[in-house]
């Protein structure tokens, strides 16, 4: 479908660039990402995916707004209190673009809903808050043979991975599993830099676009990190590891499972 | 008793906001940051000209129905004391300009006119130009009723919108209380007769009409309107002419050869149609309000005698008993800014404080009470007002190539010439005449309608060129009964005083001129007439670049393509390779003489005739590389070669016929639109899609150009209308930036095409 007129002034900024023009639009209007958590990670990628006009986004999140969760998830707002994230993060995205169709999932991300709703899906951004979940995404991504971005965030440290399933290294790859209960810290233990989650979240955002215009270099094999206090970004190149329990040789893992953790015991440690 | 006090125009909000804005373009301009081209884009509709003398500007004032209050004209003559040379000239459109006003000065000019109400806004370019009214509209004692209001309310609503600066052409608009036409109507592309049907107020309309190349008498398209519908006949109008205008060809532009090209009967048949649109889609509102007129009957006695010729006088009883215009007549509309000032004073202590401008470039000084008359005139003639003499003709002149760019002959020197002509016999019956000159063919004098009309031609005589004047007679505007004024001979410069002496000297009438003229056309041509009034250089159009030449130079072109056709003709029917060869000559030399002008310059012999014709048109390829053969056997013809130039009749007339191709293909800016000889052959494959995008602005013409490039197939050319300025520089340049192979830059009218083929 020819670009409205409207569609041509509003993204006349992307239309422009050399890589995206209107072909590239017409790309993104056409795509299809999902957010999962629609916390400190999924705020902002949640905020640029509907601003650059990518045509559908899945936002899956079974929490509601808490007054903890402001200090860094800008997508909610003060009045949104108690509201579903879902919702809330629903209506500021239809602000900036209400031409874009969101679709909402009130649920959290277990073994037997994640995968039907993953497959729908060009592209998913891990915006979890808790290991169980981001294996749990890593691993039905790698079924579904869907591509994503892992990020995770700490303190002031964030880290971020983007895998193509069976052609570049998963998270299993570097993490084969979860580290044991309350050996890391949470959020809510820890803390975390309120803008921390802002850089790392819009960089799984350029990912998830970059991938969707089929341009560019993605983080892919490399695990980029972050440190906020010393301003430094690193490139560390990881590998498909042969003995991933995933997508190794020999894996282990053949069907999606729950880790044991689900979500973060401590209510308001979405990060 | 108490005088009739109409309003003067209120310049609308937007255009108040744009004045704003003049200021930073010109700095940028003269810092260099804008490019001459575009700033003229820019300062033109402005009303911003530049003289024939480079740095100097001219700011034409839109004076609305020609009224203007004495602070106006106070502040007018403060400008041009300040910024200008101190003297004002009213323009037959009823503006008053400002002349010789540095380009740095404009800002202030502009923002001060604006403090006194004034705007020069669309006072010149493709806009709606002032809108005009009979001169003494609201005091004139034959009108149907004052048609100022209109004028006014008409131009307030225009004048705010975007779309009445980028029309293809300019748009003038007058309005006539009756059908006397002392507005002249009846030659404007959108004229409003005043009528009233069942009681109520309202008015007969013609469109197409114009003077200039080509003049044009307006065609009927409404019988009656009420008077609140004027503001959507005008924007009727003004999209017929916005769809069906030639914006390709700038001569070809005005609404008149839209209705020539289509015909009266599907000229109005659209114009219904868009009516029938506008009226659907509604008018951007509010619309200004018409003032309501003081219909008040007239109480003066010499009703009868008052029609558009009584402007001449000097005294004019008006409508309401005991009130009189005073007419100063100006000599060719100009007079000092001392001499202004005096004016307001006179216009509030003996009138109402309000001043009218006139088509015929004088002022008037309306309602002035008949006891205070003799006060009145005593004091015009202590002030030492020049006024013109009442019993000498009414001589218009255009300011004409003493100062105008586009100006063919010096047409104010002869005005002045004719005046004292006259003057040294008085007994002639020259009273009431009206005697408009025109220095080219764009008639700014009006000339099509004046009792004689002159207007600049150069013939060449020897090789030389003669500064000479068609005279027109019979031009009457008139409602439904317009005619334009028509050519009856051609006589030089030099000899038009004498012949008008003569005439009058032998108490005749302009209509008993034509025998005089073929007396004169047939006298011999003595050496100073090759000299123009007031020049010391014998006439020439050397040194004019191609922005310069007008419609004059167009003039003098055709002149010598004529005479290589006739000279092709003649070398047919003659049978001795002598005659052929001699006619043949003349042929080639005439053809590769035509154009020459173009590239500003004038050679005097042959040899140089000929060698500027290989390097400005046979190197760039304009004309095939056959031609270079004809002519150096035309040069060895001359030199006594007597062989073969006889053989080469055919090659003669294909130079001469692809010289003329090349003359019709001229687009407003003089650059050949025909494609050169050697083109390569992008250059001309056909486009697989062409896409308009004038007025969108930066950066969006770009998204959109590269959204239209997209759709193309890779290897296609496409076709991108662009604006002049920075829309055409960014999108070629971005265009390429981004890889694709920009073809061609080519400058229309007022726009740009952009070739280019999409190689990604």
């Amino acid at each position: 479908m020819p670009l409205t007129e409207a569609q041509i002034e509003r993204y006349s900024r992307h239309i422009i660039l050399d890589k995206v023009g209107g072909v590239g639009q017409e790309k993104l209007l056409s795509a299809k990402v999902l957010i999962v958590g629609t916390g400190g990670l999924g705020a902002p990628a949640a905020l640029y995916l509907a601003a650059a006009g990518v045509g559908t986004i899945g936002l899956l999140d079974g929490d509601a707004v808490d007054l903890t969760n402001l200090q860094r998830q800008i997508i909610h707002h003060t009045e949104d209190v108690g509201v579903r994230k879902v919702d809330s993060a629903l209506a500021k995205m239809h602000a900036i673009n209400p031409n874009v169709t969101i679709r909402t999932y009130d649920v959290w991300a277990r073994a037997d809903n994640l995968a039907q709703i993953v497959r729908e899906y060009d592209f998913v951004i891990d915006g979890v808050d808790n290991f169980a979940a981001k294996f749990l995404i890593n691993d039905v991504c790698y079924f579904e043979q869907i591509p994503f971005s892992h990020a995770g965030i700490l303190q002031f440290e964030g880290q971020l991975m983007t895998v193509l399933p069976n052609a570049t290294a998963c998270y299993r790859c570097v993490f084969p599993a979860p580290p044991p209960a309350g050996s890391v810290p949470s959020c809510g233990q820890a803390g975390v830099l309120g803008v921390l989650p802002g850089v790392v979240g819009s960089l799984q955002a350029t990912e998830a676009i970059k991938h969707l215009l089929g341009i560019g270099e993605l983080l892919t094999d490399t695990l980029l990190t972050y440190n906020a206090l010393t301003m430094t970004f690193r490139k560390i190149p990881v590998g498909r590891n042969p003995e991933c329990p995933l997508c190794g040789r020999n894996p282990e893992i053949t069907e999606v499972r729950d880790e044991k953790q689900v979500v973060c015991e401590q209510r308001g440690c979405v990060c | 008793m108490n005088a009739y006090i109409q309003r003067v125009l209120s310049v609308p909000a937007s255009v108040r906001e744009q004045t704003g804005r003049f200021r930073r373009q010109v700095e940028r301009f003269v810092r260099g940051e804008l490019t001459p081209t575009a700033f003229r884009a820019y300062r033109v509709p402005w009303g911003v000209y530049e003289q024939r003398s480079a740095g100097h500007f001219m700011v034409r004032v839109r004076i609305g129905a020609g009224v203007v209050s004495s602070s106006q004209l106070r502040c007018l003559a403060r400008l041009s004391r300040a910024y200008g040379n101190g003297i004002l000239h009213v323009t037959t459109r009823q503006d008053v300009q400002i002349h010789d006003v540095a380009i740095e000065s404009t800002p202030h000019v502009l923002e001060d006119l604006l403090e006194a109400g004034l705007s020069s806004r669309g006072g010149g370019g493709n806009t709606v130009r002032n809108i005009t009214a009979c001169p003494r509209a609201g005091i004139c004692a034959a009108e149907r009723f004052d048609v100022t209001p209109h004028a006014i309310a008409l131009a307030e609503y225009l004048l705010q919108f975007d779309s009445s600066y980028n029309l293809p052409r300019k748009y003038k608009i007058v309005f006539s209380g009756c059908a006397a036409d002392c507005g002249l109507a009846s030659v404007a592309d959108l004229g409003f007769f005043a009528h009233h049907r069942e009681g109520a107020k309202g008015f007969a309309v013609y469109a197409g009409g114009g003077l200039g190349p080509n003049p044009a008498v307006g065609v009927k398209v409404e019988d009656f309107i009420r008077e609140g519908d004027i503001f959507e006949v005008a924007e009727t109008v003004k999209r017929l002419f916005d769809k069906h205008g030639d914006r390709s060809n700038k001569h070809k532009a005005r609404l008149r050869y839209v209705l020539k090209r289509l015909g009266p009967e599907q000229f109005i048949r659209l114009y219904r149609q868009e009516r029938t649109a506008v009226r659907q889609e509604g008018l951007e509102g509010p619309l200004p309000q018409i003032e309501a007129t003081d219909e008040r009957p007239t109480t003066s006695a010499t009703t009868n005698v008052l029609d558009g010729s009584q402007a001449t006088a000097d005294i004019a009883p008006e409508k309401d008993a005991g009130l009189f215009t005073f007419r100063l007549g100006l000599p060719l509309g100009d007079l000092s800014a001392d001499e202004l000032v005096e004016v307001a004073r006179l216009a509030d202590n003996y009138g109402t404080g309000l001043v009218r401008t006139t088509q015929q470039q004088n002022l008037l000084i309306p309602s002035v009470p008949e006891e205070r008359f003799d006060d009145l005139h005593a004091e015009i003639g202590r002030l030492g007002i020049r006024t013109s003499d009442q019993r000498s003709p009414e001589v218009v002149a255009c300011a004409g190539a003493a100062t105008c760019k586009l100006g063919l002959c010096l047409s104010r020197s002869l005005a002045t010439a004719i005046t004292k002509k006259l003057a040294e016999n008085p007994n002639s019956t020259v009273g009431g005449t009206t005697i408009r000159v025109s220095g080219c063919p764009n008639s700014c004098a009006q000339h099509h309608v004046a009792d004689i009309g002159l207007q600049g031609h150069a013939r060449r005589v020897d090789g030389k060129l003669l500064p000479c004047y068609d005279v027109l007679t019979g031009g009457k505007t008139a409602e439904g009964k317009a005619q334009l004024a028509t050519r009856i001979g051609t006589v030089p410069a030099k000899a038009v005083p004498d012949l008008l002496a003569e005439l009058f000297a032998a108490g005749k009438i302009p209509s008993q001129l034509e025998p005089l003229v073929h007396e004169y056309e047939s006298k011999a041509i003595p050496d100073d007439y090759f000299y123009d009034w007031g020049a010391d250089q014998p006439f020439s159009l050397a040194g004019r670049g191609p922005g310069e030449c007008g419609a004059g130079v167009m003039d003098v072109i055709t002149v010598d393509i004529q005479q290589a056709k006739e000279a092709i003709k003649q070398a047919a029917l003659k049978t001795q390779d002598s005659a052929k060869s001699e006619s043949l000559y003349q042929a080639v030399l005439a053809s590769a003489r035509a154009l020459l002008v173009l590239s500003g310059d004038e050679p005097k012999t042959d040899r140089a005739i000929f060698q500027a014709f290989t390097k400005h048109l046979i190197e760039p390829g304009w004309v095939d590389l056959a031609a270079q053969e004809l002519l150096d056997c035309a040069v060895d013809w001359r030199m006594g070669n007597k062989g073969t130039l006889a053989d080469m009749q055919d090659r003669a007339a294909r130079l001469v016929q692809r010289v003329e191709q090349l003359f019709l293909s001229l687009d407003a800016n003089l650059k050949f639109k025909l494609e050169p000889v050697a083109v390569t052959r992008a250059a001309s494959e056909g486009p697989a899609s062409t896409v308009d995008l004038r007025g969108v602005a930066c950066p969006l013409n770009f998204v959109k150009a590269k959204l239209a490039v997209e759709k193309v197939g890779i290897g296609d050319i496409i076709e991108i209308q662009l604006d002049d300025g920075e829309p055409i520089r960014n999108v070629s340049a971005s265009l390429a930036d981004q890889g694709q192979e920009v073809l061609e830059t080519k400058r229309l009218y007022d726009h740009f095409l952009l070739r280019v083929r999409r190689t990604r």
